[in-house]
């Protein structure tokens, strides 16, 4: 049963009078309902009818009928149109060449697009090395400023080095050994910068510390009576070696030699144990 | 000297508002007989048709021939007066029937009769061609309830089965002289007009609902008064 609503889109559909979704909607239904689809049908049919209740008009040309029929060529071969049989054995050689040709055609297509593509490819490769190029043109212009950078960094070390010799033609050196025969393998060296009024002492092999004791540095200068303190130290137990930057306590105007002693922790003002090393 | 009368129409709707008078009113020769259309003749003609068209879809120019025979009255008269230009009306008759010869082989026979295929496409392609011609403001003028009536004195112009159509014209002038005026309207301006819903609705002045409740019970009405000979 087709309600209203279906009759009345039916008959729009007839009419060409649906558009939009609301005739894709309707044609989607018909595929679905076959009784709507004859009803369509029907009133298509009855639409038709109404060409016959058109208005008069005068009637067409006369010549309108032969123009009809003389463009009208028969599209199906009668009966009397019978195909020559020579016609499969050059058709066979005209589709070969055909054939050979177009294979021809195709084929030097199929080249030039290689060709293009490999001219494609060999374009992006320098367009790559100018980037590569200018990469490294880049890179060197880095590595200059870097460098530039580097020699004033050398220059000013330079300067540095030069002023520092200067230093060290003042510096006094002393190596320093056992004269008491307490520590025969120990070994020692005190640079001693007199116009910076301190030094580094260097030891190595001197005897493990007990854990009341420290080793004491003495810097012999004969302005004062004793020694002048110069700090305590301790050595690795291992290995018995030490690195001190050491300050005495006083200015010093001649550091005429180094002595170390062993003494109790803390250190002492004048020295009280035995003497471990001195300079020579 | 031709007289002033109603269409077979107007005589059903004597009281017409004054605007369908100024469009119904026609100059016409005569007014149709009422003529009974026998079932066999319409059965004899739709099947005429079919046979003339299935040799046409196999290359037979003679049948072509007499198809035109048959229908190029109704089909150019269709076409004059949805273009209302000869010239043009000639230049779609070419082309469907063009259309009838390359497509014949397809047509198929179950959904509806010959003649309603090549109405439909006359009637496509005649409006396809008023659509892109002339602006929608000028459609919606000319496009008017006019008066359906096929001349019955035309006689066609290579002879063919004269009667038979006469016949059929007549018994769908009655089934469109039943209709009440406002459906007649309607159908008209929908089948000749070459107007949507919507301008059908403006050009009526009646709202969109109404229009396409009377298209669809007039197209009814007239489906079931023409059912013997469709």
């Amino acid at each position: 049963m087709i309600d209203e609503r279906h009759e009345e889109l039916a008959a729009l559909h007839a009419l060409d009078l649906l558009e939009g979704e609301e005739r894709t909607a309707f044609e989607a239904a018909l595929t679905r309902d076959p009784e709507l689809r004859r009803l369509v049908d029907a009133l298509r049919a009855t639409a038709a009818e109404l060409a016959h209740a058109a208005p008069a008009v005068p009637p067409p040309s006369a010549d309108l009928r032969a123009r009809i029929l003389n463009t009208a060529v028969p599209v199906v071969p009668t009966p009397g149109d019978v195909i020559p049989l020579a016609l499969p054995a050059w058709l066979g050689w005209a589709a070969a060449a055909c054939f050979f040709f177009a294979a021809v055609f195709f084929a030097g297509k199929s080249f030039n697009v290689r060709g293009d593509l490999q001219s494609a490819l060999e374009a992006e490769r320098v367009a790559r090395l100018e980037a590569g190029t200018l990469k490294n043109l880049l890179e060197a212009e880095r590595i200059l400023s870097r460098a530039q950078l580097d020699h004033l960094a050398k220059a000013d070390r330079l300067i540095a080095d030069l002023r520092s010799q200067a230093d060290v033609a003042r510096l006094k050196i002393t190596s320093l050994a056992s004269l008491a025969g307490n520590s025969p393998q120990a070994r020692a060296i005190a640079v001693w910068n007199p116009d910076r009024q301190e030094g580094v002492l260097v030891v190595s092999k001197l005897p493990a510390l007990q854990a009341d004791k420290d080793y004491q540095l003495w810097v012999i200068d004969p302005q004062y009576p004793i020694p002048v303190d110069g700090g305590v130290f301790t050595v690795d137990p291992a290995t018995g070696d030490a690195r001190v930057n050491f300050k005495p306590g006083k200015n010093v105007a001649v550091a005429q030699t180094f002595a170390v002693s062993l003494e109790r922790k803390g250190g002492v003002p004048k020295a009280e144990g035995p003497m471990m090393l001195i300079g020579n | 000297m031709p007289t002033l009368q109603l269409t077979a129409f107007d005589r059903f709707e004597p009281a017409a508002p004054q605007r369908r008078s100024e469009v119904y009113f026609r100059l016409r020769m005569s007014d149709p007989a009422p003529i009974d259309t026998p079932l066999s003749a319409d059965a004899e003609r739709h099947g005429r048709d079919a046979q003339l068209l299935r040799r046409a879809g196999q290359g037979d120019q003679s049948a072509l021939g007499e198809l035109y025979d048959r229908w190029v009255r109704p089909l150019h008269a269709l076409a004059c007066n949805i273009l209302h230009d000869p010239a043009e009306s000639e230049d779609v008759l070419h082309d469907v029937f063009m259309t009838l010869w390359q497509k014949a082989a397809d047509f198929d026979t179950s959904r509806g009769h010959a003649f309603a295929w090549a109405a439909t496409l006359v009637r496509n392609r005649a409006i396809d061609r008023l659509r892109s011609r002339t602006r929608r403001a000028e459609l919606l003028d000319q496009s008017v309830p006019a008066d359906l009536g096929y001349d019955e004195i035309n006689t066609p112009a290579h002879g063919g089965d004269t009667a038979s159509l006469k016949e059929n014209a007549a018994a769908v002038r009655r089934a469109l002289a039943s209709l009440p005026a406002e459906q007649r309207d309607a159908l008209h301006l929908a089948y000749f007009g070459g107007l949507t819903q919507q301008e059908i609705a403006e050009k009526l002045a009646h709202p969109l609902g109404t229009v396409k409740a009377r298209i669809r019970r007039g197209l009814l009405k007239l489906r079931d008064t023409l059912a013997p000979q469709l």
